[in-house]
């Protein structure tokens, strides 16, 4: 019985390293097709991938050892994030008391060497997307902890895990707090991605960029490994997600799968349509817009509190 | 379900503060007006009679389909452009609003101790009201003046049902016609502003002398 739970949460890995990139494609796909356009074949991120492992890799030469490690050690942190979630109700590899913590901080500590390698190469362009980063990193953390951590705070349970399955809809203002709070961590998808209305993922040269500015000058396999672990990042954040709709099913790993699916499937189409309709936030007004992620979490939370 | 109105009715607040456009201002109300007209019908499914739905459709009317309306009106025969022209930025005002609510939230949590009332409503009308006069005090148009007028009122409105169960509806009628009177007396003003004055700042009514 335990050697099953393992090769569940085993598989549960593979499932995100392997599918991550096709969940990017799905989306470019579908934006395309709402554009009326034909667009890139699904599988095209794997494609780029490819090519980027096959092609050479320059560091600039004002760089240190810090543009160096860094792609890997973030691929590598976001990895051991991806390592921490559950798909289906399979216990994921990664999964202790507090490690909603960890996986909090393991994604900071993704962001931050991040941040640095882009101030290490000395190119004032990425240097500004990285202050960039850094800003918009401050008002993304707090969504994290105001919705998930409310959760946990009403649950009692601090892993990932248990919370999840701490979810149960037996009175309506439950229900509404989950829904709400599902919400709160679509827009924090959004910001931590690098999406739409934040930034968009498409444009490589423009000056509002943030997240494709700081990857600006790596090439080769530091390019693939920062690609690769925003590709996963966004599959985490889509997990994220689906982890609130799991307490509609019975509770059993194949319909835990299937709704799995089922709710990646309807996420790709509405973060296809939410980046089709809205266009590019003003600089200026990122923070009151992830202000207002924040505000829905706090709300959420006191109204919760304040029921019982 | 009340909780889930309220819970709505607070998102709008928030919406409220961080939109910058007229026309947002304008459908922030409308929402409120049909989320309070579902809040008043909503007890009424049980022991459902003709004559208590008297308010509720007089509400409807006046909130959700009369003054949105004269105000969209005012708004595109005096050509007000469509920003609001805030005081203060609006991450500033966004703050002060979650601040206040969290305020209000406590108090009304301990106020409900001690007394007899529910404190989801009760603060959700409580807060509309102080980002009501928060919107009058931080914004330069008029127009948006009044739609912060009529957020207050939908706020004391939360707050009666929640103080009350009640409600006596003559009363509440009253309360009605006198928003309606003072929405068209106001635009009737802003006409006469705006043909004296070229702006519809109040920033230029600060200069005015006799």
């Amino acid at each position: 019985m335990e050697l099953i739970k393992v090769i569940q949460g085993i598989i549960s890995i593979l499932v995100i390293l392997v599918l991550a990139p096709m969940f990017a494609g799905l989306i470019n796909k579908l934006k395309a097709i709402f554009t009326g356009r034909i667009g890139a074949p699904v599988l095209q991120p794997y494609y780029d991938l490819k090519r980027l492992y096959k092609k050479e890799t320059i560091n600039a030469k004002s760089s240190s050892f810090i543009s160096v490690i860094s792609p890997a050690i973030n691929l590598v942190s976001v990895v051991i994030a991806a390592a921490m979630l559950p798909i289906g109700f399979a216990r994921p590899i990664i999964s202790f008391e507090g490690d909603i913590i960890l996986f909090a901080y393991v994604l900071g500590l993704a962001r931050f060497f991040q941040i640095l390698a882009a101030m290490d190469i000395g190119s004032s362009f990425e240097g500004m997307g990285a202050a960039r980063e850094a800003t918009f990193a401050v008002f993304a953390e707090p969504i994290f902890f105001f919705t998930i951590g409310s959760i946990a705070f009403i649950s009692g349970l601090t892993s990932i895990y248990d919370i999840y399955h701490s979810i149960r809809l037996d009175n309506v203002s439950y229900l509404v707090f989950i829904i709400v709070c599902s919400i709160s961590v679509f827009f924090l998808a959004i910001t931590e991605c690098s999406r739409m209305p934040v930034d968009d993922p498409n444009t490589h040269l423009e000056l509002t960029m943030i997240h494709e500015v700081m990857i600006l000058d790596n090439s080769g396999i530091d390019l693939f490994l920062y690609q690769y672990s925003s590709y996963i990042k966004l599959f985490i954040y889509s997990i994220l997600e689906t982890s609130f709709f799991y307490p509609f099913g019975v509770r059993s790993y194949s319909v835990g799968v299937i709704i799995f699916v089922v709710v990646i499937a309807t996420l790709s189409i509405a973060l296809a349509i939410s980046e089709t309709i809205t266009s590019r936030f003003k600089m200026k007004n990122i923070p009151q817009y992830l202000l207002f992620a924040t505000a829905i979490g706090i709300l959420n939370l006191l109204i919760y509190t304040f029921t019982k | 379900m009340q909780n889930v109105l309220s819970i709505l009715f607070c998102l709008s607040l928030f919406y409220l503060a961080v939109t910058s456009r007229v026309k947002a201002y304008v459908t922030v109300l409308r929402f409120q007006g049909i989320l309070l007209t579902v809040l008043l019908v909503f007890p009424f499914i049980h022991h459902f009679s003709i004559f208590a739905l008297i308010l509720p459709a007089t509400l409807f009317i006046v909130k959700v389909m009369v003054i949105p309306r004269y105000i969209n009106k005012i708004i595109l025969d005096l050509d007000i452009k469509r920003m609001i022209e805030p005081t203060i930025q609006q991450f500033t005002f966004l703050l002060l609003v979650i601040f206040s609510m969290v305020i209000i939230f406590v108090a009304s949590n301990i106020l409900s101790k001690s007394t007899n009332i529910e404190t989801i409503p009760f603060a959700s009308g409580f807060s509309a009201i102080v980002v009501g006069i928060f919107v009058i005090i931080f914004r330069k148009k008029l127009i948006v003046h009044v739609t912060g007028f009529l957020v207050l009122e939908n706020g004391i409105f939360l707050f009666g049902t929640a103080v009350a169960s009640e409600l006596p509806m003559m009363i509440e009628l009253g309360t009605l016609l006198d928003i309606f009177v003072v929405v068209f007396l106001m635009g009737i003003a802003i006409n006469k502003i705006s043909s004296t004055l070229s702006g519809f700042d109040v920033t230029a009514l600060g200069r005015l002398k006799d």
